[in-house]
């Protein structure tokens, strides 16, 4: 689980300019929650790219999470950007003044959608190339909206656990205040992932770690010490979320397909 | 090359680059400027990465991207250029119509002197060469200005046969060509799986007494990080130089080629291989074998 996060800081800077360089982008952009995954992403992407070529979007659903927005804002300054601020509140609310509902998690996953919508719109008008902030912990559970905050050009945090993203939150030198955080998807008032998925991040990750990195079996990881219980619900969040790892499929008809056997490389002539 | 009564020095190159995934006009363009550089230098022996020519990542591109090394025009560039200095390339070779190989192949004197191809295709986890490439048939050993050499392409280089076989077959220069991904963290810099590439440079370069030439290539290719970290060890197992982790390249160094004699003189390890013993233990081996 340890990192060596000079090392990763150094690979993850060049893979956003390299990928940034390949598409013909000269300008990135993702949007920023006053979290720690996004404060990281962002951090990196200055790193690679200069602020000057950084776009970043703050997003809030009415003034719900004002202190996120502030030190959303306080990240932005630090690192000498300016942050274009857009409230989602008369989007999602317009909608759902027409379809109602009382289901949190409704609501979560319309306004992360929302986000994207503005993201991509963004990147079409920036000419920049949207950066996922999603982590591997999150991919490996299915914690994430699919095409919400799951929908990016690139994910440079994609191979770091929640855990190891604290590590290099810290090599980064980014704040505090930040790094203390209770991490939360933002669904609603007083939403922790934590406490939604009933498991600490650093025991979600142990496990993990010996399930997906150490391809251990399930009777291992249990005979190792590892509840019984946790280890059989964080297999159960990995197997319900495989759809949201992949492109949906399509039933093979005719000789070549599409994701069947029309095989080429995401960087095709890149 | 500078050929004295006790040393025989040759210069070295080794290009550790980013091609660039499907284009081959580019790549080309790249390497002419490495053999330029290269030869502004007086190197002798100029080394590319696998697949220099087109980039690892290809699936339905190998067809598309193949070439009959015998009759392709850039090749025909490249053999005219290798009158001066000699070098190694990777690219996709169409051995037969339809029969796709990942190959390496070595210019000298105006000449291909020899075509690897690739025999351990890595289909497992993130690999899928197999899927897409005909396996090689053969390690070889062939002469060269500087003494039998062998090639090796990436995953060929991490089954100790295949060095063995080189090693038998009197091989001086080992040179492997990769394009390998790196994976794990490390305490030091670089990837953890870079150790396993310097270990076996180590021990082959010094149990069958030959310099190890290993170039490996950088750059990203679908999100998969190419470690980079070439090296050249001594017929003693000594390393003689080594290129950074992830970053781009181009390492320049001479060798003294007689320190193979000297190393070997020392310890004679290849006077005292007894391939036959192998050769028959191997048979009985074989026979033996059950599905």
């Amino acid at each position: 689980m340890k990192i060596n996060p000079a090392f990763a800081e150094k690979l993850l800077t060049r893979f956003i300019k390299e990928e940034l360089s390949k598409f013909h982008f000269k300008k990135g952009i993702l949007g920023l929650s006053g979290g720690l995954d996004s404060t990281i992403c962002v951090y990196l992407a200055v790193r690679a790219i200069g602020p000057k070529n950084v776009v970043v979007l703050i997003m809030p659903y009415k003034d719900t999470f004002g202190r996120d927005v502030q030190d959303a804002m306080d990240i932005a300054r630090r690192l000498k950007l300016k942050p274009c601020v857009i409230n989602i509140s008369p989007m999602v609310d317009a909608y759902y003044t027409k379809h109602p509902t009382d289901n949190r998690i409704l609501k979560g996953n319309k306004m992360a959608r929302e986000r994207m919508s503005i993201l991509y719109d963004f990147s079409e008008r920036e000419k920049a190339l949207i950066l996922g902030t999603s982590n591997k912990t999150e991919l490996l559970l299915g914690y994430g909206t699919i095409h919400g905050d799951m929908a990016c050009a690139i994910n440079p945090l994609g191979d770091l656990y929640k855990t190891q993203i604290r590590q290099l939150a810290r090599h980064l030198k980014i704040p505090e205040k930040i790094l203390k955080k209770k991490p939360t998807a933002g669904l609603w008032t007083g939403q922790t992932d934590e406490g939604e998925l009933g498991l600490s991040y650093a025991k979600i990750d142990k496990i993990l770690f010996q399930l997906a990195d150490l391809r251990k079996s399930k009777k291992e990881v249990i005979s190792e010490g590892f509840p019984k219980q946790d280890v059989e619900k964080i297999i159960r969040l990995i197997k319900g979320s495989e759809f949201k790892r992949h492109l949906p499929p399509i039933p093979k008809i005719s000789a070549r397909t599409v994701g069947h056997d029309f095989l080429y490389p995401y960087d095709r002539d890149r | 090359m500078i050929n004295c009564d006790n040393f025989f020095i040759m210069k070295i190159a080794l290009a550790q680059i980013s091609p660039k995934l499907g284009d081959m006009n580019h790549n080309f363009r790249m390497h002419i400027d490495y053999i330029q550089k290269a030869k502004k230098k007086n190197v002798d022996l100029l080394v590319f990465p696998e697949l220099s020519l087109t980039g690892y990542t290809l699936k339905d591109m190998v067809e598309e991207i193949a070439l009959d090394p015998h009759t392709d025009p850039l090749f025909k560039k490249l053999k005219g250029l290798s009158s001066e200095i000699s070098f190694v390339v990777g690219f996709v070779e169409e051995k037969e119509k339809g029969l796709y190989v990942n190959s390496a192949a070595f210019f000298s004197h105006g000449k291909i002197a020899h075509i690897h191809r690739k025999i351990y295709l890595p289909t497992y986890g993130m690999f899928e060469e197999l899927k897409f490439f005909g396996q090689g048939k053969n390690f070889h050993t062939f002469p060269t200005p500087f003494g039998k050499a062998g090639m090796l392409i990436c995953y060929d280089f991490l089954h100790i046969s295949s060095s063995y076989l080189l090693f038998v077959g009197g091989s001086e220069l080992i040179i492997a060509i990769s394009a390998a991904p790196g994976r794990g963290f490390s305490d030091d810099e670089g990837y953890a799986s870079t150790r396993m590439w310097e270990l076996m440079g180590e021990a082959v370069s010094r149990f069958f007494q030959s310099f190890v030439i290993y170039c490996n290539r950088v750059g990203f290719e679908d999100g998969k990080s190419f470690a980079g970290g070439s090296f050249i060890y001594n017929p003693g197992g000594q390393l003689v130089a080594k290129s950074p982790y992830v970053d781009e390249d181009f390492l320049v160094k001479n060798i003294d080629l007689e320190e193979i004699r000297r190393f070997r003189k020392y310890r004679p390890y290849r006077r005292d291989e007894k391939p036959e013993i192998t050769l028959e233990a191997f048979k009985r081996i074989v026979a033996k074998y059950e599905d």
